[in-house]
C-alpha cells in the first residue's frame, strides 16, 4: 500500500527559504550535559551547541576549535594547546579553567558519566574514575586562561579525534558551579557553539537558537530536532515536506527514492562493522576448524547485495575498509572462488567430526528486527549445505547485549560503530578488554602487537603494527565481519552546505538555504 | 453513601499497592539494565553509574525506598531522561495524552450512541445493515493498521493535515480519529443491542399506548436503560483512552505518555515506567470508581445502600 503510493506521488515540495532548520533525529536525546551523554543523537546535537578544542569543518573533517594551535612533546605524552578568543553565550570568554573543570567533573565518580573512560588517555584517569586518585591529580592543567595542557599515560596519536567527542567539550564553570546540575534547563543554559538551547518538548522536540557571541554568525537562526524513531514516519513526514533532513527511511523505499527523488536522497556509509561473533569459550566454536569453516561458507556481498538490499556496504575485513590511512586485512581464504572455499570448509568440518550423521547444531542469536532476522535466515542458508542446523534466536537489544556481556551464546550478531582509527575496532579482540570482547577471544600475540602498537607514538609505525595484529586475528576467525552500515538519507534539496562525510557530521552552523 | 466511599477507597489503596508491587518486581525480571548497552562501560564506570542510581542496593531495599518515596509524592529521577524528572515528563506528556484522549472519548459516545440508537430502533433496516457492517470493520481493523493509513491518505496523498507531532489543533485531529474508531464501533454495538431489547420491554410499550411522543420514549423510557451497559464499558474505556495510545502515540509521533512508556519499557527506565504506570493505575481505578457512581444514579434498581455493587 505504502510502496504503491510512493510510485504515484513524487516527494511534496519543501518551502526553499526559511530561517527555521528542521531536522530528524533517531530517537529521543536522554540528556544534553555533554559530560553524562551517551547515544550518539545526543552527539549530533551536542555539536551545535558546543565547540571543544577540535571541532569539524563543513566536510565532516578535523579542524581546530577552541585551541587554535598545539604542539606535542617528543615522547608523545604531553600535549600543549593554545586557545583562541572565544566566548560563551552569556559573553564570558572561554578560559582554559573551563576545559580544567570539565575534564575533571567528567571523571568524578559522582558524575556517574558512562562515557568517562573516552578521556581514559588522560593521565591518572582511570584511578580518578575510580575514587584512587583526588580530582586534582588528573593529567589536565590550565597555566594561565589561553593554555591548556593535556598529560597522557601513554602516546595516544588519536588525541585530537578524542577530543571531537562531547566528552571533552568545555563546560560554563561560572553557571554549572552556582546552578550544579540545574545547569541543563533551557532558561539557565550556556554554551559556546553556534547555537544555545532554546526549548526542550520531552519526545516532541529540541529548539535552538544561534548564539549570539558565535563567530561567524550562523545562517540559520533556529534548528530544530524532531525525534523520530519510526523509519516510517520520517519517511511521512519527509515527503509531506514538515521536516527538512531525515536520516533514514524504510529500506523497502529505497529503489523510489532512487527512481524518484534522486535530488533529496543522498547514501553513504557509516564507519561501523557489523560482524558474527563466536562465544570461543564453549565447544565446539573453541575450535579454529570449525570457526574458518563457517566463515568461508558466508557470502558478505550476497548478504548485502541480494538480501538486505539497504545501502550497506559489504566487508571481509573486521577493520571497516571505510577507516583512513589504512589497509584492512582480508581473510587469508580471500582469494578462493565460492566452490573453492565451500570445498574447505567441508573438509574443515569434516576434520572436526562433523557429518551428516553427526551435524553441528548451531543457535544464532541476533537482534529483533526484519533486516537482522533475514541476514539471519541468509547465514543460516550460508551454513545449510555444510549440514550445519542453525536455530534462530532474537531478542530486542537490551536483552540481546545483556546475553552477550555474559557471554551466554553460540554465535551472535554484534556490531562496533566508531572512529576513524583501526585500534578502535581490533581492540575488541583483546583478552583484557572485558565484556565487549563477547567472544572471549584470546590469543597471545595478537595481544603483544597490540600493546606494542598502543605504545607507539608515530602513526605510521603504529597502523604496521595494528595490520600485523589485524593478520594474526584474521587466521583465527573469532569474528565473521558482515558488512559496515549504509546511510540513506533524504535532504532537502535546498538545503546548501549538506556534505557527506565518514563520520556522518553535519553542523548546522555550516548549513543555510539558497535565495 | 459514606461508608460505601470509604469502603471502595480502601479497596482502591489496596489494588493500587499490589499493581505498583506487581510493576516494581516484573520490571525488574527483564534481563538486562538500564545501563546496558552496546557500547563499553569499564566495571569502575558502571560501579559508579549503579551507585548514583541506588541500584547496588539490594532490591527489598530498593522497593521500600520507592515506596516511601511514592508515599510523600515523589516519582523520583528518570534513570535514561537525565534532565527531567519522573514527575515533569509526566506533565509535560500527560496533557498531549489527555487532549488526544478526550477529543477521542467524545467523538466515540457521540458517535458511537447516535449511530448505535439509530441502528437499535429500526433493527433489520438498511440502516441498521450499514451500521452493523461498517463497525464490524472499525473493531477488525486494528490502530497499528489504521493509523498510518489514515496518516497516508490524508497528510501524505491529500496534503491535508500534519503527519505527526504536535504543534496545531490539526496535529489532533487524525490521531483522535485513529483512537476514536474502534470505541464508535464498540459503543454504537453496545447501544445497538441494548436499544432494541428495550424497545421489547412492558414499560416501553406502556408508554406508547399512552401515546407519548417517540422522541418523549426514545429520551425517558429507552435511552436511561439502554445506555447502561455502555456506561459500563465506558470507565474502562475513558481511562484507556486518556491515558493515550501506545500505538497511535507511536505512529504520529506525539509527546504523550503512552509513547514514554514503551520507550522508558524498552530502555529499562525503571523509574519512568514505575511512573507512567502509577498515572495510569490512578486512572483506571478512578474511572472504574466514578463509572459505579454514575450507575447507581441512573439504574433506579442499584442501591448503594445494602445492594453491593461489586467492585
Amino acid at each position: 500500500m505504502v510502496a504503491l503510493a510512493a510510485v504515484v506521488l513524487p516527494a511534496s515540495g519543501h518551502c526553499a527559504a526559511a530561517a527555521v532548520l528542521r531536522l530528524g533525529n533517531p530517537g529521543e536525546p536522554q540528556t544534553l550535559d555533554p559530560q553524562r551523554y551517551n547515544l550518539r543523537l545526543e552527539e549530533t546535537i551536542l555539536n551545535d551547541l558546543f565547540v571543544g578544542l577540535t571541532t569539524f569543518d563543513a566536510e565532516g573533517d578535523l579542524t581546530p576549535g577552541v585551541a587554535t594551535s598545539w604542539q606535542t612533546s617528543e615522547d608523545g605524552l604531553r600535549w600543549t594547546f593554545r586557545l583562541g578568543d572565544s566566548r560563551w553565550s552569556d559573553g564570558t570568554p572561554v578560559s582554559a579553567d573551563d576545559f580544567v573543570f570539565a575534564y575533571r567533573r567528567l571523571l568524578d565518580p559522582a558524575t556517574a558519566a558512562s562515557l568517562a573512560y573516552f578521556m581514559y588517555p588522560l593521565k591518572n584517569a582511570t584511578a580518578v574514575n575510580t575514587g584512587k586518585m583526588p580530582l586534582t591529580a588528573l593529567g589536565v592543567s590550565a597555566p594561565d586562561p589561553k593554555t591548556l595542557i593535556l598529560e597522557l599515560e601513554q602516546p595516544y596519536p588519536h588525541l585530537l579525534e578524542r577530543l571531537l567527542y562531547p566528552t571533552a567539550y568545555p563546560l560554563p564553570k561560572h553557571i554549572v558551579e552556582r546552578l550544579g546540575s540545574d545547569w541543563v534547563k533551557p532558561q539557565n543554559w550556556v554554551s559556546n557553539g553556534a547555537y544555545v538551547l532554546k526549548e526542550w518538548r520531552p519526545q516532541a522536540y529540541v529548539a535552538l537558537q544561534a548564539n549570539a557571541y558565535y563567530l561567524p554568525a550562523p545562517a540559520i537562526a533556529e534548528v530544530v530536532y524532531y525525534p523520530l524513531a519510526s523509519e516510517q514516519a520520517a519517511y511521512n513526514r519527509f515527503r509531506a515536506g514538515e521536516i527538512d533532513a531525515i536520516n533514514s527511511f524504510p529500506a523497502g523505499e529505497l529503489d523510489n527514492a532512487r527512481d524518484n527523488m534522486t535530488a533529496a536522497l543522498r547514501t553513504s556509509a557509516q564507519l561501523s562493522i557489523i560482524y558474527l561473533v563466536f562465544n570461543t569459550r564453549v565447544p565446539p566454536f573453541n575450535d579454529i576448524r570449525v570457526r574458518e569453516a563457517l566463515a568461508l561458507a558466508v557470502d558478505q556481498e550476497i548478504i548485502t547485495d541480494k538480501v538486505q538490499k539497504s545501502g550497506n556496504l559489504a566487508s571481509e575485513s573486521f577493520v571497516p575498509t571505510l577507516v583512513s590511512n589504512y589497509e584492512s586485512v582480508p581473510p587469508p581464504y580471500y582469494s578462493l572462488t565460492t566452490a573453492e572455499r565451500l570445498e574447505r570448509a567441508r573438509m574443515l568440518l569434516a576434520e572436526a567430526g562433523y557429518s551428516s550423521a553427526n551435524p553441528l547444531q548451531i543457535t544464532l542469536r541476533y537482534i529483533s528486527g526484519a533486516e537482522a532476522k533475514r541476514t539471519a535466515l541468509a547465514i543460516a542458508a550460508f551454513w545449510k549445505p555444510l549440514g550445519v542446523d542453525v536455530r534462530l534466536h532474537h531478542a530486542e537489544l537490551k536483552v540481546h547485549f545483556a546475553d552477550l556481556r555474559q557471554g551466554d551464546f553460540e554465535v551472535a550478531q554484534a556490531g562496533w560503530v566508531g572512529e576513524n582509527n583501526a585500534e578502535h575496532y581490533l581492540s575488541l579482540l583483546i583478552s583484557d578488554t572485558g565484556e565487549v570482547n563477547y567472544g572471549g577471544f584470546s590469543d597471545a600475540e595478537f595481544d603483544e602487537l597490540m600493546a606494542a602498537a598502543q605504545a607507539e607514538a608515530d602513526v605510521e609505525a603504529r597502523n604496521r603494527l595494528l595490520r600485523a595484529a589485524e593478520a594474526r586475528a584474521s587466521t583465527l576467525y573469532p569474528v565473521i565481519p558482515l558488512y559496515s552500515i549504509g546511510i540513506r538519507r533524504l535532504v532537502n534539496p535546498a538545503l546548501e552546505g549538506w556534505h557527506e562525510n565518514l563520520r556522518d557530521i553535519h553542523p548546522a552552523r555550516y548549513l543555510s538555504f539558497g535565495p | 453513601m459514606l461508608r460505601y466511599l470509604l469502603i471502595r477507597g480502601l479497596y482502591l489503596i489496596v489494588t493500587f499497592w499490589v499493581i505498583v508491587t506487581l510493576v516494581f518486581f516484573l520490571l525488574r525480571l527483564a534481563p538486562g539494565g538500564p545501563f546496558d548497552g552496546e557500547r563499553r562501560l569499564p566495571a569502575e564506570v558502571e560501579q559508579n553509574l549503579l551507585a548514583a542510581y541506588d541500584l547496588d542496593k539490594p532490591l527489598p531495599q530498593q522497593y521500600l525506598n520507592y515506596l516511601q518515596m511514592l508515599v510523600q509524592g515523589d516519582l523520583g529521577p528518570s534513570f535514561k531522561q537525565k534532565d527531567f524528572t519522573v514527575a515533569e515528563l509526566v506533565s509535560a506528556g500527560l496533557p498531549v495524552s489527555l487532549g488526544i484522549g478526550g477529543a477521542a472519548l467524545i467523538l466515540a459516545v457521540v458517535a458511537g450512541i447516535g449511530l448505535g440508537t439509530a441502528a437499535g430502533l429500526r433493527s433489520g433496516s438498511v440502516t441498521d445493515l450499514l451500521v452493523m457492517g461498517t463497525t464490524n470493520l472499525g473493531l477488525a481493523v486494528p490502530a497499528i493498521v489504521l493509523a498510518p493509513l489514515l496518516a497516508l491518505i490524508f497528510a501524505v496523498w491529500l496534503d491535508l493535515l500534519p503527519t505527526g507531532g504536535i504543534g496545531s489543533p490539526a496535529h489532533y485531529l487524525l490521531p483522535a480519529i485513529a483512537l476514536s474508531l474502534p470505541f464508535v464501533a464498540a459503543i454504537a454495538r453496545l447501544t445497538r443491542g441494548s436499544v432494541a431489547e428495550v424497545m421489547t420491554q412492558p414499560h416501553v410499550t406502556t408508554a406508547r399506548a399512552k401515546g407519548l411522543p417517540d422522541a418523549r420514549i426514545i429520551r425517558r423510557h429507552i435511552l436511561p436503560i439502554a445506555l447502561l451497559p455502555v456506561l459500563s464499558f465506558l470507565g474502562p474505556a475513558a481511562a484507556a483512552l486518556l491515558t493515550g495510545s501506545v500505538v497511535v502515540e507511536q505512529v504520529f509521533e506525539l509527546p504523550g505518555i503512552g509513547r514514554y512508556f514503551v520507550q522508558a519499557a524498552l530502555n529499562r527506565d525503571y523509574t519512568l515506567v514505575m511512573g507512567v504506570a502509577v498515572v495510569y493505575a490512578a486512572f483506571i481505578l478512578g474511572f472504574n470508581l466514578l463509572v459505579d457512581l454514575c450507575y447507581a444514579r441512573l439504574d433506579p434498581r442499584i442501591r448503594l445502600f445494602g445492594n453491593s455493587p461489586g467492585l
